[in-house]
């Protein structure tokens, strides 16, 4: 073959190749239909899992709705499928329900649903994330008055009643009771289309909504793992949204940094010295260069963190100070210890979780020699989730060595109860602190209202981060999440939980 | 091929099967405890043991071997946690898409190995040699992630050709396949190289050009017949790591086969589906090892496959 030859044929076969993949690669999308990237497939898609991120965010009022929602810039309640809802006595609360609602599969939405549902979330067979999580700690039992009538009692005092009743979707009363569906049916602005496992979920708008119709016709939602295939996707138009965008990967206009209601912080195991020693604990604060952290292993719109909840959590407290960076104030108060017999050079290991947030290793990596600058003699083991959770979790091994661990706490609810309870009283399975007095001003907090509730967690939040130094925190976190240049959406702080399909469209 | 080489060779592989899959339950265990992964933080510890009692990790390990024992001999391989359906549907749905993948990469690598090999070793040390050389010594090393990653931003990102990553029709397949061609292609060009120039400089080719045979004959039928067998041996090796799947490649270009399942099985903890993957691979790769021996017994008419 000569030359002029192999340079025909190899235009020819370029042409040809070019023209398949003009015509097989998913073109711009057309003005209706919008695919949105995410991490992980879904787990179940039962209604009853959406504490899950990953069956919330397909779920929670696309095709399925709560019977109210929380305000994302303040944390208000608002309604959805109630319209209306009194405290009637201290364990009784009653919902007035939406008309003329009905299920994808032409069922009406009534009282009976809402028993449905909340029966179902709480059935311990069953598992269900809202029930383990949520709802956990109070006994819910739903009385149906009249189709559009329910009332709910309490066996313990539940303030904020409604508040938890924003995290249970109500799916169809027809789903199965003995077993998660992977096919859910709500009342919601979208139907499950289909579920093509390891590959994607579609959705279609649902003709019977009883608000206003969304003007994305046709949603899918489809995972990859690696970032930068997803920021990919998003610059080739194969996907109009794309979220968890790694810092490196997110540098485009397209790219919006949301503060997703995450608080990065190490848990300090103040049982064992010698970090049972409050001096000890306040020189790791003291030792850590939070600035020097934001916008290069974090990103330059986290916000140093003071406690373990974001602003827009109620009872979150403005007045705690920020530690300041002081290696020289955190040498001496380690000298100072050390006078007093306190093992401050004994090796304390900081536990952390691969992939917990973009650049986890890398911030422990920092934080391990900043330590070390401060005089602590600290060794860093990146742990894998499941190994890590032994370490998050209760029991621990009584001869353990001394350790600070990495986590991510996370507050969508709103309310601190959301947060405090589980993780810093005596008996809290993830808690390393036991002080009857912080389990006191918590329990109080939780069974109080309005000002005092805010007033007690508000205290209970200074008494962790200053006079008890439980915690280094660190930042409130942002997630990046990259959106095409024709696409009408602002992702806010719940968008870690919920893609408001309903909210998008194109310019 | 007779029938008791058959029968040995297949009680031989459940032999190895068994021993495999006895390790894989103890191996899967010693990770840890799947119920934290799949409770939340808050749950509390009567829910986690409900859990315990209700996947039956809470009996001793030797009455839970002996009940997973009894499942696997009615093939039974449970319920995966995360997918809630049976774990051996999930992987029959993966596994001909890992199948597929492989033998269209390593068929392709074949190919252009024995064509750029058996060229390199006409002329070993000219210019064309050394070319071929450092091309399949950089494509037998370089990381799969790596080339995917590049792969994505020039095709699909810059020249826009190809789609970044996904499953459908022949388009989103080839910067899957292109990733797992490099590595086996690489291998091959050198076996392939090494052993053809061995067998040009045997007699038996000598013999054929002292009688007049045309030198492309000579190196394409005499020659290569002798150089493939080793070539043979490692692209068995290679097929058999392919049925389990190019994990980093499927990860990267999402593409749902068992790699991916395998990877995501061990970190969510899933033992039927870490367990099950393990089971279908193994008898795929007992089915490449038959093929293997079959096609060598088909060249080299002195191996016999008995």
């Amino acid at each position: 073959m000569n030359m002029i030859s192999i340079t025909k044929a190899a235009k020819v076969g370029l042409a040809a190749f070019s023209l398949a993949a003009n015509v097989s690669i998913p073109a711009h999308a057309t003005s209706d239909t919008l695919t949105v990237v995410v991490t992980d497939e879904p787990k179940s898609l039962d209604p009853c899992d959406t504490d899950l991120s990953g069956n919330s965010r397909i779920l929670r009022n696309n095709i399925t709705e709560t019977l109210v929602n929380l305000s994302p810039i303040d944390g208000t309640v608002t309604p959805s499928l109630a319209t209306d809802w009194r405290q009637v006595d201290d364990l009784t609360w009653e919902f007035k329900l939406r008309e003329k609602v009905t299920f994808h599969d032409g069922k009406p939405f009534d009282a009976n649903a809402v028993a449905a549902a909340l029966k179902r979330a709480q059935d311990p067979a069953l598992a269900c994330e809202v029930g383990l999580a949520t709802l956990k700690g109070v006994k819910l039992s739903p009385e149906v008055v009249n189709p559009t009538t329910i009332i709910i009692r309490t066996d313990v005092i539940e303030p904020i009643l409604p508040n938890k009743m924003a995290a249970l979707d109500i799916g169809s009363p027809d789903m199965p009771n003995d077993a998660k569906t992977r096919a859910p049916v709500g009342t919601g602005p979208f139907k499950l289309l289909e579920w093509l496992p390891g590959q994607s979920v579609a959705l279609q708008a649902y003709d019977g909504y009883w608000s206003d119709k969304p003007s994305i016709k046709n949603a899918t939602v489809i995972w990859r793992a690696e970032s930068a295939v997803r920021a990919a996707m998003v610059e080739t138009g194969e996907a109009q949204i794309a979220y968890e965008i790694a810092p490196q990967d997110g540098t485009s206009d397209h790219d919006h940094a949301f503060p997703n209601a995450e608080t990065s912080l190490l848990r300090i195991d103040q049982d064992v010295a010698p970090l049972n020693d409050r001096r000890v604990r306040e020189a790791l604060n003291l030792a850590i260069d939070r600035d020097g952290l934001i916008g290069t292993i974090f990103h330059e719109n986290a916000e140093k963190a003071m406690q373990v909840v974001t602003p827009s959590v109620f009872g979150y407290n403005p007045d705690i100070p920020a530690w300041t960076y002081d290696p020289e104030k955190a040498k001496s108060l380690l000298e100072a210890a050390r006078a007093d017999g306190v093992p401050v050079d004994k090796e304390i290991v900081i536990y952390g979780r691969i992939g917990i947030y973009p650049n986890s290793s890398e911030s422990l990596e920092a934080i391990q020699a900043m330590l070390a600058d401060a005089g602590f003699n600290a060794r860093l083991e990146m742990l894998e989730t499941s190994p890590w959770l032994k370490k998050l979790l209760k029991p621990w091994a009584k001869d353990r060595q001394p350790s600070i661990l990495q986590t991510q706490i996370d507050n969508t609810e709103g309310d601190a109860v959301f947060t405090l309870p589980n993780r810093f009283t005596s008996d809290g399975n993830t808690s390393s602190i036991v002080d009857p007095k912080l389990d006191t001003i918590i329990s109080d907090a939780s069974k109080a209202t309005g000002d005092e509730r805010k007033r007690l967690f508000q205290e209970a939040f200074k008494y962790i981060a200053v006079d008890a130094v439980n915690i280094v925190p660190l930042f409130h976190m942002v997630t990046i999440a990259r959106v095409a240049s024709d696409v009408n959406y602002t992702p806010d702080v719940q968008a870690g939980n919920e893609i408001k399909l309903k909210s998008v469209s194109y310019r | 091929m007779s029938f008791t080489y058959l029968l040995r060779r297949t009680f031989s592989a459940a032999f190895a099967l068994a021993a495999l899959m006895i390790s894989a339950f103890f191996l899967v265990r010693l990770t840890g405890d799947p119920v934290n992964l799949y409770l939340p933080f808050d749950a509390s510890d009567a829910t986690r043991e409900a859990m315990r009692v209700r996947l039956g990790l809470d009996r001793s390990l030797a009455a839970q071997f002996i009940d997973w024992a009894a499942d696997i001999l009615r093939l039974d391989f449970g319920v995966s946690l995360w997918h809630n359906r049976p774990a051996m549907e999930v992987v029959l749905e993966a596994l001909p898409n890992t199948l597929a993948l492989g033998a269209i990469a390593l068929t392709l690598a074949f190919l252009a190995a024995v064509i750029i090999g058996s060229i390199a070793a006409v002329n070993p040390g000219g210019w064309i040699d050394r070319g071929f050389n450092l091309l399949s010594q950089a494509a037998a090393s370089v990381p799969d992630f790596w080339l995917g990653l590049m792969g994505v931003l020039l095709f699909a990102v810059t020249f826009k050709i190809l789609p970044t990553s996904g499953f459908g029709g022949p388009i989103y397949w080839i910067l899957p396949v292109a990733c797992l061609f490099a590595r086996p292609f690489g291998t091959l060009v050198q076996i392939i190289r090494g052993s053809m120039i061995e067998a040009l400089n045997a007699t038996f080719v000598r013999t054929a050009r002292a009688k007049g045979a045309h030198a492309g004959r000579v190196t394409f039928v005499h020659a290569l017949r002798n150089a493939l067998l080793p070539a043979i041996t490692v692209t068995g090796d290679l097929a058999a790591q392919f049925a389990g799947g190019g994990g980093v490649v499927e990860v990267v270009f999402g593409f749902p086969g068992i790699g991916k399942l395998l990877i995501d099985g061990i970190l969510k903890r899933d033992f039927a589906i870490v367990q099950a993957s393990i089971f279908a691979v193994s008898v795929v790769i007992f089915i490449i090892n038959i093929l293997v021996d079959m096609l060598y017994a088909s060249i080299d008419p002195r191996v016999r496959v008995e």
